[in-house]
């Protein structure tokens, strides 16, 4: 007869649906691991822990109380915080006019050149151009962040500061391309911007600066998580879209 | 609750900071227990209680309104909990390495620790499972007081930590290898 292994009868002992599984029968029919069982119940009983100290119904206005100063009122904080995304927000508009004009002078320019043969549509999933260029951009950044992350000194508050600045700056265009992965079916690219949304929430959202625990932990979270590898293998799939769009004769007509 | 923790939220992002007031209220006893339990001390776990509700206020904007403000903010504290407990070993105060290798497991207790003599005579059993509980890694002790104490399911610690459903998992019964092996040498040296 096989005997359970510790692990599986540490799964039992967690699972809420112990009748009729395949463990409780084996336990019901094997003396030496009921015996084992017997012990680890013991054994986990005896690790309840110290019961937490009970808190009173005041706790929670005092915790209210040491905080609420520290507090700024979130209205005349977003408008400060609007106020420059205003003008990020218009010098983006601009450079994607800039890109977008270009990208038409360009397809009307070609048209005019050559004479057309029988034109197809791209693919439907296919990603607008401009939101390659910019996407191709955003990793790029996103890529120089986790690397400057990744040897950050955690100790050095000097150096760590301009990261949580960068990602400030980072996330609300991270957010924009996300959404637009989703809509357009890319699940490799909205996985990879997923996983960067959060690490750059974490790392936007210290205020007062990120202490050196904080680091290590998005450091070690980074390496787990395989980001930076993530994130350049996305951007060298970039190029090569674009290398297959501009080897098509009027970017995206065949 | 979940309905008013809603519009408290709203009412907070539409400029009404004392609306926290009412969230931190609700869930200040809840979180001081989760984060007293991986702290193990009552000062790191206030403090990882404030701290978690200064940091969600700070990230409010990026809660989903989909989601449980509770769970959102059980989460913040855990990670606040983790923090201290990382912030303690910076410190030089941690009493046993978090990742010991499990040969040296039996030497590691610290000194400050009772020891098994003082163990018998003091009855301190609650001591002998502290320090048990010291010689896990921060996601062991995490996964571990989640899953026995919180009563939270693998996918709970797992969203919680970050991690996948089967390393929490794994987290889980490395906690409880480790436990046992520990508490089972204690035994013997008393």
């Amino acid at each position: 007869m096989k005997h359970l292994m510790e692990e599986q009868l540490i799964e039992h002992f967690y699972s809420k649906d112990k009748t009729g599984a395949p463990a409780s029968r084996h336990l019901e029919s094997c003396a030496d691991c009921a015996q084992a069982y017997a012990a680890l119940q013991s054994d986990l009983a005896e690790l309840e822990g110290v019961e937490p100290p009970e808190r009173d119904e005041a706790y929670g206005a005092r915790v209210w109380e040491s905080i609420a100063p520290s507090l700024p009122i979130y209205e005349m904080r977003r408008l400060g915080w609007m106020r420059g995304w205003w003008w990020r927000g218009l010098s983006y508009a601009a450079a994607c006019g800039l890109l977008a004009g270009a990208f038409f002078a360009g397809r009307f320019w070609e048209h005019r050149q050559q004479p057309q043969p029988a034109v197809a549509k791209a693919p439907a999933s296919t990603p607008p151009r401009l939101v390659v260029v910019v996407l191709s951009d955003h990793l790029d950044r996103s890529e120089r962040l986790l690397v400057e992350l990744k040897h950050a000194d955690a100790q050095d508050t000097q150096m760590i500061s301009p990261l949580r600045d960068e990602a400030q700056d980072l996330l609300a265009a991270n957010r924009k391309l996300r959404q637009e992965a989703q809509k357009t079916g890319d699940p490799a690219v909205t996985k990879a911007l997923d996983h960067l949304d959060q690490l750059l929430t974490e790392l936007a959202s210290q205020p007062d600066g990120l202490n050196a625990a904080a680091i290590t932990r998005l450091q070690d979270e980074m390496n787990r998580d395989g980001l930076l590898f993530e994130v350049r293998v996305l951007r060298s799939r970039i190029p090569n879209r674009e290398q297959e769009r501009t080897s098509r004769p009027n970017g995206g007509t065949v | 609750m979940d309905q008013n923790d809603h519009a408290a939220i709203r009412a907070v992002l539409s400029g009404d900071k004392e609306a926290y007031g009412a969230l931190v209220m609700r869930h200040s006893r809840s979180l001081f227990r989760v984060a007293f339990r991986i702290t193990g001390n009552e000062a790191d776990a206030e403090d990882a209680v404030q701290e978690a509700f200064l940091r969600g206020y700070r990230r409010l904007e990026s809660f989903e309104s989909k989601s449980s403000f509770a769970t959102w903010i059980y989460r913040i504290a855990v990670h606040c909990a983790l923090d201290r407990i990382q912030q303690r070993k910076g410190n030089g105060t941690s009493r046993v390495s978090d990742e010991s290798d499990p040969e040296l497991d039996q030497v590691q207790v610290a000194d400050e620790a009772a020891g098994p003599d003082r163990l018998l005579l003091s009855g301190e059993i609650g001591a002998m499972q502290k320090d048990a509980m010291h010689g896990l890694t921060a996601t062991e002790r995490t996964a571990f007081v989640l899953r026995h104490m919180e009563d939270c399911t693998t996918e709970e610690i797992a969203a919680v930590l970050g991690i996948a459903p089967n390393s929490a998992k794994q987290a889980v019964f490395r906690a409880v290898q480790k436990l046992r092996r520990r508490l089972e040498n204690l035994r013997v040296k008393i």
